[in-house]
């Protein structure tokens, strides 16, 4: 008889049904070990990024240029000593035109020493000669396309559904396609964790409610900060797109910035 | 048992180790792949949740008002009633944990503090109140002005 069951086959015919049985969970447990070793997981409860659409909002009219903005971002986030900043402050001074040059204003000088942390030296012009001087508060413009997005080989970093753009450290391999590929500047290579690294809105903060220290700390609010799916009528954010005409940085690029700016010259880049 | 095809032993073995590789893929994906890759997008969902699990150093205003609200309350009727505690007495947060530990301590305010936003620059905007501080007094701010409340005279 072809087909017979003999004790052999039905012992391994069983055997192969039970290892079947248990396997199915022993990978599970297996994978479940596995991912334990690579990542470290403690999700914080209650926050949804698909109920938040967070913007930024910068009134130059408003800035002092104290820098607070920038020192609070360095002490938060431990971002290193040095010329790296995950936000920072820049000066213009747009010169008067050299009489008879027929040119409607002069140079446009621009600094930024220390990220405006320690206050601006002595303008390198006289006083009367500034046809316009101004603070504008740089950061992570939040692309809507973001290039750096694009731009990074391992999906390191991406675009949350909150908004934030935002960088994956375990994933990131310091390859720095995604700094060059900025076209704000707003990001560098840590040379503590060897990453790349940029604003994060202060996700650690957003998350809880709180806002980003940057816009905490500053003393005159030119730093406005908002969540435009929960925003109501007379919040701060929407107060500022009511009240003025505001412009993004680069449109031209077609990055569909989430910053936004208020009172900035066309000189500001 | 006859075979219906008969393969040729060369092309077997190409055929055993290509599906040798595809298994061995597979099963490294299903146990690498981390399993909140794709909950939001083509990225790690979990790391969304560890950026928001750091520390913090600032607590916020509201934190600061929970037990001082004496203060709180003398800012916010003034002309620094937009400061928030924590631009000119520093983080915070620490404290706000351990609010009765003494070595715990907030920033030693300076005179330099009220210079970082009022001395006179010609970029800053023209609303703001600004000082020559050498042409202005060459004592301590805190003898005229009252950092809380600007406008009361001590």
């Amino acid at each position: 008889m072809k087909n017979a069951i003999t004790r052999r086959s039905l012992l391994g015919r069983i055997s192969a049904v039970v290892a079947g049985v248990v396997a199915a969970p022993v990978a599970k447990a297996a994978k479940t070990v596995t991912q334990k070793l690579l990542v470290s997981a403690d999700a914080p409860k209650g926050y949804d990024p698909t109920k938040h659409e967070w913007v930024m909002a910068l009134d130059a009219n408003r800035c002092i240029g104290c820098g607070l903005c920038a020192e609070a971002c360095k002490r938060e986030n431990h971002v290193p000593e040095g010329p790296y900043f995950r936000t920072w402050v820049e000066r213009y001074i747009i010169t008067k035109p050299k009489a008879g040059s027929g040119a409607a204003r002069g140079e446009t000088l621009v600094d930024s020493p220390n990220g405006g942390i320690n206050g601006y030296p002595e303008a390198s012009v006289p006083k009367e000669e500034i046809q316009h001087s101004f603070f504008v508060p740089k950061l992570c413009n939040l692309c809507k396309r973001s290039p750096c997005t694009q731009a990074c080989p391992v999906g390191a970093t991406f675009d949350a559904p909150d908004g934030a753009v935002l960088i994956d450290p375990t994933y990131c391999i310091g390859c720095g396609f995604c700094i060059q590929a900025c076209p704000y500047g707003c990001r560098f290579l840590s040379p503590v964790t060897k990453t790349a690294e940029k604003c994060t809105l202060c996700y650690h903060r957003i998350t809880r409610g709180l806002k980003p220290a940057c816009v905490e700390v500053c003393p005159t609010q030119a730093r406005i900060f908002g969540d435009l799916k929960n925003a109501k009528p007379d919040e701060p954010i929407l107060q500022f797109y009511q009240n003025n005409l505001v412009e993004a940085l680069k449109p031209h690029l077609g990055t569909e910035p989430r910053v936004f700016y208020a009172g900035i010259d066309k000189e500001v880049r | 048992m006859s075979r219906l095809f008969k393969m040729p032993p060369q092309l077997f073995r190409i055929v055993l180790l290509a599906v040798g590789i595809v298994g061995a893929y597979s099963v490294a994906r299903y146990f690498l792949t981390p399993s909140s890759f794709g909950e939001y997008g083509w990225y790690r969902g979990a790391a969304l949740a560890e950026l928001a699990t750091r520390e913090r150093f600032y607590a916020g205003k509201q934190a600061c008002e929970e037990c001082h609200s004496d203060e709180y309350q003398k800012l916010i009727k003034h002309e620094h009633k937009s400061l928030s505690c924590e631009a000119c007495h520093g983080p915070g947060e620490a404290h706000v944990q351990n609010p009765d530990n003494p070595d715990v301590k907030m920033a030693v305010l300076h005179y330099s503090l009220c210079l970082r936003c009022h001395e006179a620059n010609p970029s800053r905007p023209k609303w703001h109140k600004q000082i020559v501080s050498k042409n202005h007094y060459p004592g301590k701010c805190t003898e005229c002005h009252v950092p809380h409340s600007p406008s009361e005279v001590p």
